[in-house]
């Protein structure tokens, strides 16, 4: 049976051998983080829509590395990722308006919850495989997104408000921590871009790990990982939770930069809309999805007043499944082994698509 | 049947069978696919099984190692029942199966393909596992090395497992499945579609390997099968035709007019 990685075409992750991100990698990263740092500043005097965006734009890369971690590492495809989001969203919520708005005390609470979550749905969905798998998950976040709209965990302790039930729960103020105020937007841009990096060299770390091969190789041949000795479920549960985590730190970040938790975060058109986010960007590379998840966002910040920008996105990503089946992750990739062949590759990929068509 | 074709399988070994059936069933649906099946598998000697196609060789084989539950009758490893286990507390116990169809990862190099079997003896949920690099785990890596030695693939450790000839590709396959550690390694078909040079070769590695763990072979190839073997285990429509040394088998009618003579190999 083919996997479902394979159908969306395969991922690239072992492709550079040991390790997942070389010393070129490495450096790219740090210069990225470094531009972002030193961009703040400047969109914060100058336009703080831009600052905004970006803020979002990392928070939601966060989101897209998790997911990435279970679906283009693991291999399992999870419909159901905006249930540990919404669910991390929440607990900070709580926390914050009924405990501490202290950083590091929520976060880690947020991210708790988020693996809870994702274990309990990864628990159940795990025996099953492929698109039966996905379909699991997706119904399980579906479950959370219903019980936080008609608000049941209020009805069953018998108290007035939980969820907040359609209205969500609103006027979350920001984090604070060591007498620093994350309110100002630039400020909770440092703390949004700490937690997405070190989440980032964590992922990375995680997946070099023997743990993080056996993921791996479970992606490549499960049947094989079973008759080596390994406990599959064991190990494809961990890794669900795992990536729960993150998600739920992204959760833990959005609310409060949004000031309102609602049942929205855990809707499925959250879960799918990452899903694009992971195929755009490129499967299985973790820095791939992350500019896919940035893709996004900017056009949807940008096209919103534009009435079905939904159809602009639509296009961009037929474009880019037919022409650059591994996403921007592959593009970049194929450019920085071959600058000069981009015109032939781009040619031949045509090509390519049109003998498939007429086939 | 059973009764007698069991009486002469005690007659062949004296040791106590390293596993053992007791008629095991296995249905899918309304199709038998093992009938009834009684064996038993000395210890530290060549089992084959050999039988036409369909005959419920492969099923066999998934019964022993947990890919298939059986719908009756009991399996036992080393005396303790092992029916209806999961395949990883199957490998945990010491048995181990290598695959007809090579059956590993493509896009990993032959030393990784090892290593992430012999990782299992080293790593389980502990915290280093996690936060360690996996190349930082020495003694894995050391063992890959010596089991691609075992089966003359060390020349070949960095190659992608993909790129690998199809005679080192069932090397490799040999490979991972000894990364496992087994007591008993059952092996389906490790010759099939090889040239007779390669076969030679894969003949070698197998006497070797049968030094220090028992082996079951699924294997067609009659000459192979009676070099080979110190017993033999025939199956027909589920069912247990025959068993004994070579000798018996070939000299056993009923084998005669079910396989060897009825036209042969297909």
């Amino acid at each position: 049976m083919k996997s479902v990685v394979e159908l969306f075409g395969r991922s690239q992750s072992s492709q550079t051998g040991d390790q997942l991100l070389s010393s070129r990698g490495r450096l790219a990263v740090l210069v990225a983080v470094g531009a972002l740092a030193l961009f703040a500043p400047i969109a914060d005097a100058y336009e703080p829509f831009w600052l905004n965006m970006l803020v979002r734009m990392m928070i939601f890369a966060l989101l897209a590395l998790s997911l990435d971690f279970v679906f283009g590492y693991a291999g399992l495809l999870s419909f159901g990722h905006a249930a540990m989001f919404g669910a991390g969203g929440y607990a900070a919520a709580m926390l914050i308006s009924e405990v501490t708005a202290n950083a590091l005390v929520v976060l880690p609470a947020a991210m708790v919850v988020g693996a809870v979550v994702a274990g309990i749905i990864g628990w159940f969905s795990v025996r099953a495989r492929g698109i039966y798998f996905a379909m699991l998950t997706l119904a399980f976040a579906q479950l959370f997104y219903v019980m936080a709209f008609t608000d049941l965990p209020a009805t069953i302790l018998g108290v007035e408000s939980f969820t907040g039930g359609d209205n969500g729960l609103y006027g979350i103020q920001r984090y604070a921590l060591f007498g620093v105020d994350f309110t100002p937007t630039l400020v909770y841009f440092y703390l949004t871009l700490a937690a997405v990096a070190l989440s980032f060299v964590a992922l990375l770390r995680l997946s070099n790990s023997p743990f993080g091969r056996v993921l791996q190789g479970i992606r490549e041949n499960e049947e094989r990982v079973q008759f080596l000795g390994y406990d599959v479920r064991r190990y494809k549960v961990l890794g669900f939770a795992l990536s729960g985590a993150f998600a739920g730190l992204a959760g833990g970040l959005y609310v409060p930069f949004q000031s309102v938790s609602h049942p929205g975060l855990l809707h499925w058109m959250i879960s799918g809309e990452l899903v694009v986010m992971l195929l755009l960007g490129g499967l299985g590379t973790l820095w791939g999805p992350m500019l896919g998840a940035a893709l996004v966002v900017f056009l949807e910040e940008q096209l919103a007043g534009f009435a079905s920008w939904e159809i602009v996105l639509g296009g961009i990503f037929v474009v880019v499944v037919i022409f650059a089946p591994r996403g921007l992750a592959g593009a970049i990739i194929s450019v920085r082994d071959d600058p000069t062949n981009v015109a032939t590759n781009a040619k031949r990929a045509i090509r390519n698509y049109i003998d498939k068509v007429r086939r | 049947m059973n009764e007698t074709v069991t009486a002469t399988a005690s007659d062949v070994s004296e040791t106590d069978p390293i596993l053992r059936t007791e008629g095991v069933t296995k249905k899918f649906g309304t199709l038998t696919a093992i009938d009834d099946v009684s064996i038993e598998i000395p210890a530290d000697e060549i089992t084959s099984i050999i039988g036409p196609n369909g005959a419920g060789k492969t099923t066999l084989f998934n019964l022993f190692t947990g890919k298939h539950e059986p719908t009756g009758g009991r399996i036992e490893f080393r005396g303790e029942s092992i029916g209806g286990l999961a395949p990883h507390e199957i490998v945990d116990r010491g048995v181990v199966r290598s695959f007809q169809i090579t059956n590993f990862f493509g896009e990993l190099t032959a030393l990784e393909n090892v290593r992430i079997a012999t990782q299992a003896h080293y790593s389980g949920f502990g915290p280093g596992d996690f936060a360690r690099h996996h190349a930082s785990l020495e003694e894995p890596i050391a063992d890959a090395y010596e089991i691609l030695e075992r089966v003359h693939l060390e020349d070949a450790a960095r190659t992608t497992a993909a790129n690998l000839s199809y005679g080192q590709r069932r090397h490799l396959e040999i490979g991972i499945a000894l990364a496992a550690r087994p007591e008993l390694l059952l092996m389906d078909e490790p010759t099939a579609g090889m040239s007779p040079e390669e076969t030679h070769e894969v003949v070698d590695l197998v006497r070797a390997i049968a030094d220090d763990v028992t082996l079951v072979l699924i294997e067609h190839d009659t000459d192979i099968v009676m070099e080979l073997s110190d017993q033999i285990a025939v199956l027909n429509e589920g069912e247990l035709l025959s068993w004994g040394a070579p000798a018996e088998i070939q000299a056993d009618e009923r084998v005669q007019r079910a396989y060897l003579g009825g036209g042969g190999r297909e």
